[in-house]
Order: C-alpha cells, then structure tokens, then sequence
C-alpha cells in the first residue's frame, strides 16, 4: 500500500486525473484508511501549489487539481463522517464566492484544505448575496470569514459584503480573509479585509494564526 | 503593427500593470507622461486612464495626471471609472483644444448606471458601452447570452441617439473580453458570437465595438512561439478570428505586435478548439500548449 500512496501523490501531482481517481477507488476499496489517503491529497496538493508558485503550474492545473481533490474526497469523506462521529473540530469557517462571481475552483481547493486540517467549513457556494453571508454568519458564529473571487468587479462586492458584515454588528469578533484573483494588500485595504492569500496554503495559515488548534 | 481598419486605445495607465503602479505610487508625473507618449507614438489613436481606487478619493491627483498627460499628448482621454462623481472630475479637468478638439471618453456606461448620463451637460463625450451586464428587475445581472449583449447594445444605443444626439459612431460596444485561463464558461466564444451580432445589426450599424485585449492573456504561462509570448499570441489568435466579425477597437498595450495569425498557428488552432469545447474540457485542451512539446512545425520553444 505504501508504493500505492506514492504513486497516487504522484499521479495528482503529475495531472493524471483519470488514473489518480481510478487508484484511489481501488485504495478504498481495499480498505485503506480514507483520512490517510486524504493525507495524500494534500502531500499532492502542496506539490502542485508547489509547481505553481514556481511557474511550472498555471491556473489549469490548480483547476484540475481542484477537481481530483472533489472526486476523491466525495468517494473518501463519506466513510470518515462514520468513523469520526462527534470528533472534534479545530473552528468553523465560513466561505463564499462574492456575488456576481462565477469561480469556485480556488474557493473548492481552500475548502478541501481547511477541511483535511480539521476546520468545519461552510461553503455558500457561488455568486452569493451580501445577506446570504450575513445571515450565515448569525446562523454559524464563524472564526473567520473567507470571500473568494476571480474577477476585478469582486472587489467591490467584497468590500459591500464586508460593510454589510459590519453594519450588521458582527465584523467585531469575525476575522476576514479575501482571496481568488489578484488580490494584493491595496484590494486587502479596499475591501476592508483583515488579511489576503494568493493560495490555499495561504488560508490554512492563516485560519491556523486565528484559531490555533 | 497595426492591423487595417482597426483602432487602438493605449491601456498602460492603469495600476493593474506593476510598472505603472510604480509610477503612480511614486507620483512619477513625467514617468506617467512618457507612457503616454510611447502609447501614442506605438499607434494609439486614444489613451485609457485610471489610477485605481485613489481616484475615488483623491480628485485633486486625479486631474493633475489628467492635465499632465494632456499636456504631453494630443490625442483623445478615455476615462475608465464606473463612477458618476468620478468622471465628473476627469470631465471637468480634461480640455478638448488640447486634443485637437476630440471629445474625451467615458469609459463606461452600462444599463445599471444611467445616472451617468447626466454627464452630458458637463461636456459632450463619446461613449463606452459596457454590455456585459443589464438591468434586470432593478438589479444588475452578468449577460451570458449572446442575446442579452445585444439587448443591451440596443437599449443603450436607442437611448443615446434619441436623448442625447449621439452618432453611433461615438459608440464603443465593449464586449468584454475574459481571461481565456479562466474561461470555463465560454464567454471567449461567446463575446466572438457578440461581435459578430452587433455587427449585422442593422439598429447598430456604425457602433465600434472593442474589448480589453490585455485581459484575454492574463496568467498565461510565459512561453514563446516562434520568439513570440504566449500572451501576444493569444491576443492575436483573438484578433485573427474577432476582426472579420467586425471587432474594430483594441483596448490594449500598442507596442504589441498585433497581427492576423496563419490558419496553421498552433495558438489560433487551440482557440478554436477552445471555443468548441466547454469547462474543464476546455481547460485541458489550453493545457497542451504547455505540457505537451509539439511537433517542431509548430514551434515550441522552451520555457523561459
């Protein structure tokens, strides 16, 4: 099994899509420990952030990446919820893709990530109303807040969603982390953000700063 | 070089570029107007200006840059804010004798923000019509039809000849032109079938129709073909099948070599593989211009 999960961190990080999937079925259905061999997605995962923050990788791969991710983590996830009933989580993250934006493969691979890393997450989904992210908020009583978005006209509706998180008295004891396109710190001071990422990594330190396990 | 029959707006005074960001952080005022000048020496017929989020704040820096680039260049100003009181500003401290009389730009008017309109009666303009998104209920919806673009092409149109006096030529239909490395929606394919309708309308029949060049390359892996970036190579690729639709207006850096490709073109091949495909299929196809080496006629060269 050994030489299996080597193989499969290196098929996902290598972009074999179908035989990294088709392998990992056959782990699971062999029995193997589905919390390991999300462990391994997210060696892969760093491999492929790896690659692409060292231009190896563009946004395709992150995209394809994102979607092996899905497909084994729909086959794995089930069969952990049974084994780790009542386990503990480290906090509760709320995430979203601001309105009038489509993207959500950035926003898939933050939730994976956070998730593997023992945060609850939230996912509203995409093109999400300012009041959806306001409600949610009441409803969940998130950590930290993470508004995702590919497109410049994101901005401005993370920075309305933010007033609005604000207006709505909850900005006090919710950290805010924006990121999905070219955010840098000036659109981090536009929004009204408490902080920025340019990857997944990026969110998983910066949950893990806010709310230490 | 330039392409018959088409315009080119010069976009480089836009902090969404490192080194402009530079100058505009440092107040480089000369620095800024040499970019001018090298747009309008390259070919530019008009130069877009924007200096970001400061300019919803700062008007006072705001015209200084407008005033100074008007003082280095003779050419048309194409002011790119979505904000009434912000081009208000650009309005009022652009002057027309400085441009050889040419009316300034206002980029842009959409459905949702006819407030803009009101703009007239500090100076006439022409205009840019943004199309990619439409009033719809009261509220502003992202056009995903190709229908919906020229439905609001239309509306617009209609509204600026018959109560504001506009010719259709003072009209730029900006069709809005997406980052092909994110395009999982076909919307590359989609702004092509836009132009193409706006075109053969005959309620349209003069408009220009242009799009933001720049963004279709955005995030593309910096490789070469032939000696050429990917980059360019995809704007041409655009421009190879956008130009005989009746796309006649470049927002772009001029300096680029823009050029109608061969039909054999490696880049221009997958772009129309690209259009035919949809999501992620459309990304994998994309994908193998990068990862897999292609047969030496088509001219990969190695990374760099």
């Amino acid at each position: 099994m050994e030489d299996k999960s080597k193989q499969l961190v290196q098929m996902i990080s290598d972009m074999q899509e179908e035989d990294a999937v088709k392998l990992a079925r056959e782990m699971l259905d062999a029995g193997y420990d589905p919390v390991k061999l999300l462990g391994h997605c997210r060696e892969a995962m760093e491999m492929v952030g790896k690659r692409y923050e060292q231009g190896e990788y563009f946004l395709p791969e992150l995209m394809l990446a994102g979607e092996m991710l899905k497909a084994i983590g729909d086959m794995a996830k089930p069969l952990i919820k049974q084994d780790a009933e009542g386990a503990k989580t480290v906090g509760t993250i709320l995430i979203g893709t601001v309105q009038g934006d489509l993207h959500d493969i950035g926003k898939n691979i933050v939730t994976f990530m956070l998730e593997i890393n023992g945060y609850k997450v939230i996912d509203l989904g995409i093109d999400v109303p300012v009041e959806n992210f306001v409600e949610s908020i009441k409803q969940h009583k998130p950590q930290v807040v993470g508004l995702s978005g590919f497109l410049t006209l994101a901005f401005d509706a993370m920075k309305q969603t933010i007033e609005a998180i604000k207006q709505a008295g909850l900005r006090e004891n919710t950290k805010i982390m924006i990121g999905g396109g070219q955010v840098d710190e000036t659109i981090k001071t536009y929004t009204g953000a408490d902080a920025f990422g340019l990857n997944a990594m990026d969110a998983v330190s910066l949950c893990k700063q806010w709310v230490p396990a | 070089m330039a392409i018959p029959g088409v315009g080119i707006i010069g976009d480089r005074i836009n902090p969404g570029f490192k080194t402009t960001k530079a100058l505009l952080e440092a107040e480089d005022i000369p620095g800024l107007q040499a970019l001018a000048v090298r747009q309008v020496q390259s070919g530019a017929w008009c130069i877009d200006v924007t200096i970001g989020p400061r300019g919803y704040k700062d008007s006072h820096f705001l015209t200084e840059v407008i005033k100074a680039l008007q003082a280095a260049v003779d050419v048309p100003l194409c002011f790119d804010y979505p904000d009434k009181a912000v081009q208000e500003v650009c309005l009022k401290a652009y002057d027309p004798a400085k441009a050889k009389g040419r009316k300034p730009l206002v980029n842009s008017l959409a459905e949702t923000r006819l407030e803009m309109l009101d703009l007239f009666k500090i100076r006439p303009f022409q205009v840019v019509l943004m199309a990619s998104e439409r009033l719809e209920d009261g509220a502003a919806k992202s056009n995903k039809l190709t229908s919906e673009v020229l439905g609001v092409a239309k509306r617009m149109s209609a509204i600026l000849t018959r109560d504001h006096g506009l010719s259709r030529g003072d009209m730029f239909v900006d069709v809005t032109i997406h980052s092909l490395i994110s395009d999982l929606e076909g919307l590359t394919k989609m702004a092509l079938e836009a132009i193409h309708t706006i075109s053969n309308d005959p309620e349209l029949k003069g408009v220009h129709i242009m799009g933001g060049l720049t963004n279709i390359g955005n995030m593309m892996p910096p490789i070469k073909f032939d000696g050429v970036s990917l980059r360019q190579m995809v704007e041409n690729a655009f421009l190879t099948l956008a130009v005989p639709l009746g796309f006649d207006t470049i927002m772009g850096t001029p300096w680029n070599n823009f050029q109608i490709l061969q039909e054999d073109n490696v880049v221009l091949k997958t772009l129309k593989d690209f259009n035919e495909l949809q999501g992620l299929n459309a990304m994998r196809r994309l994908r193998q211009l990068w990862s897999q080496k292609q047969p030496e006629a088509g001219g990969m060269t190695a990374r760099q």
